[in-house]
């Protein structure tokens, strides 16, 4: 009898599902979310933050694919094929568990859509100059430009449309990653009573509150972001670091109506 | 005594069953009336409507198929969806029935299991998966092993609840990630072939709450113990406790109060810890 790929290693697949949810997934999220909240201590501090992620040079879209793009389309993948196998029953069995359990899959189908819009409207995904120019910004999407790091979040996230949808997804990421942080617990066998599954199920979804809090804070932030000024403050930042020698000149991580080294005009 | 909306007692009340004539038949729905008697249960409403199976617009038919045995809720054969909660029929009382849902009484056969007839449903992969675990104790062989060790009274507290199962089922009728396999027959297939085909499908599906639970209880006899292993690898193989999705309708529908998603947590530590030690060799 042949066996599918995914019957023969049901378990180890499964189980590095449960896995991939918290590391790196889940836990890169929580620091993306802080990363994002430096936004409520002005343009300087989350420039600054996005200088340090920069830092890593060429060696970022490594880290990038192998420890966010690919564990998240490897969760998303291994979770579309689980969650197609499910038989809802929350009408006949009203219980919160069994209403949690169908959250978790309808918050993770969300979760993937906002995921795949977020990293296109914002991080554009390639960073080719040549698919910047003629497809990118024709299509507004890879807006977020590093070293004008807040402008440029800022200006992506100003229409009410764009903010209800983020804080949505923000939403969905956030009550999947707790109540999978909850779920993962009993799997692996870390809370075992009822009694230690009530308890870590209210740590857990504190600890979701939280997270959710950071993130819709930063949203609120970017939202109130003065672009103009942020922008000529972002400029200033670059050049005083392009002279001091801790970056080097880079143009393709400015916004477009920038150009390096020149004064803005107004 | 069950009264109406205006206060006088009851003389009939209606009851709508989910038929199907035989495996692979698509079911229908008929609706009997059945005389109102003081202390009635589902297995009496269906030995009622067997006595006279009349449906409510007057047509002779069939007495409906059911299946029950100990008629005192420890044997699990009666169990069935009774106003789309699945119970025990014995223990599904007609007065607490109409109490509840005073219009009529709807009884469908489990959706997770082969329907063999109307009620009666074949539970053959129930059983398969306590196989499937190993859940007994085997001792037996050709010389006297002597005494067992013997077991505390902490030991005798966590054990009772769970040897209480009686295999009915509830707890995978309820689960949404146990979902139903039903392996047709082919023409001329010989039982033995029939017999590998079902069980090597069975074998590849979801094992569901009690047997993960049976694997527990076993794991934790001071004999039974001498078999953990295995037990684990089978709680670890294809449709294992990894398939569990922590909806934990098992607990909340079990008839016997079985700490099920106890259950649940400690298998998944057990096999946690029995993969680490295989991997890193501990």
């Amino acid at each position: 009898m042949s066996e599918s790929f995914f019957v023969k290693h049901d378990f180890l697949l499964r189980r590095l599902h449960s896995l991939s949810g918290l590391v790196p997934v889940g836990a890169y999220m929580v620091v993306h979310l802080l990363a994002n909240a430096s936004i409520l201590n002005g343009v300087d501090a989350f420039q600054n933050v996005v200088y340090v992620i920069h830092s890593l040079g060429n060696a970022l879209w490594i880290v990038e694919w192998v420890f966010i793009f690919i564990p998240i389309l490897f969760h998303a993948a291994l979770g579309f094929v689980f969650m197609f196998q499910a038989r809802h029953n929350t009408q006949r069995y009203p219980y919160v568990s069994n209403f949690r359990y169908r959250l978790q899959r309808i918050t993770g189908m969300i979760a993937f859509v906002f995921i795949l819009w977020h990293v296109l409207h914002l991080n554009g995904l390639i960073h080719a100059e040549w698919f910047r120019a003629t497809i990118a910004d024709g299509l507004g999407i890879a807006q977020f430009r590093p070293y004008n790091a807040a402008s440029t979040a800022a200006e992506a996230l100003q229409s009410p449309w764009v903010v209800g949808l983020y804080a949505l997804g923000l939403l969905a990421c956030v009550y999947h990653f707790a109540n999978g942080l909850w779920t993962m617990g009993i799997t692996w066998g870390v809370w075992i009573t009822p009694r230690a599954q009530a308890w870590a199920s209210r740590v857990c979804m504190g600890l979701g509150g939280l997270v959710a809090a950071i993130g819709l804070c930063a949203l609120i932030g970017f939202w109130r972001v003065d672009i103009e000024r942020a922008r000529e403050r972002e400029l200033e930042m670059y050049r005083q670091r392009v002279a001091d020698g801790s970056i080097l000149e880079n143009p393709h991580k400015l916004s477009r109506p920038v150009e390096a080294g020149e004064p803005r005009s107004h | 005594m069950i009264t109406d909306a205006y206060g006088s007692t009851i003389q009939s009340f209606r009851v709508r069953v989910l038929r199907q004539d035989c495996p692979g038949a698509s079911p229908y729905w008929q609706s009997f009336d059945v005389e109102y008697e003081s202390d009635m249960n589902v297995i009496s409403v269906l030995q009622r409507i067997a006595a006279k199976p009349r449906t409510r617009d007057g047509r002779e038919t069939t007495p409906i198929a059911w299946d029950c045995g100990c008629l005192e809720e420890v044997c699990g054969a009666c169990t069935m969806v009774i106003n789309g909660r699945v119970r025990q029929s014995c223990s599904a009382l007609v007065d607490k029935l109409l109490a509840e849902h005073p219009q009529e009484i709807v009884l469908e056969p489990m959706s997770k299991f082969p329907v063999v007839r109307d009620l009666m449903v074949d539970r053959g992969r129930v059983f398969r998966a306590l196989q499937k675990v190993k859940a007994w104790v085997p001792v037996d062989g050709y010389f006297d092993l002597g005494p067992g060790p013997r077991q505390s009274r902490a030991q005798q507290e966590v054990a009772y609840p769970l040897s209480e199962c009686m295999s009915c089922g509830c707890c995978l009728e309820a689960c949404p990630q146990y979902t139903k396999v039903e392996v047709p027959r082919a023409t001329n297939e010989t039982d033995e072939s029939y017999q590998q085909r079902l069980h090597g499908t069975y074998d590849q599906s979801f094992i569901g709450a009690h047997a993960i639970s049976q694997a527990m209880l076993f794991n934790a006899h001071p004999v039974g113990r001498w078999n953990a292993g295995e037990r684990l690898e089978a709680l670890t193989a294809p449709g294992g406790v990894q398939v569990c999705g922590n909806a934990q309708n098992c607990v909340a529908v079990c008839p016997k109060n079985i700490p099920l998603t106890t259950s649940i947590a400690q298998a998944g530590r057990a096999v946690t810890l029995h993969k680490l030690r295989q991997l890193f060799g501990w």
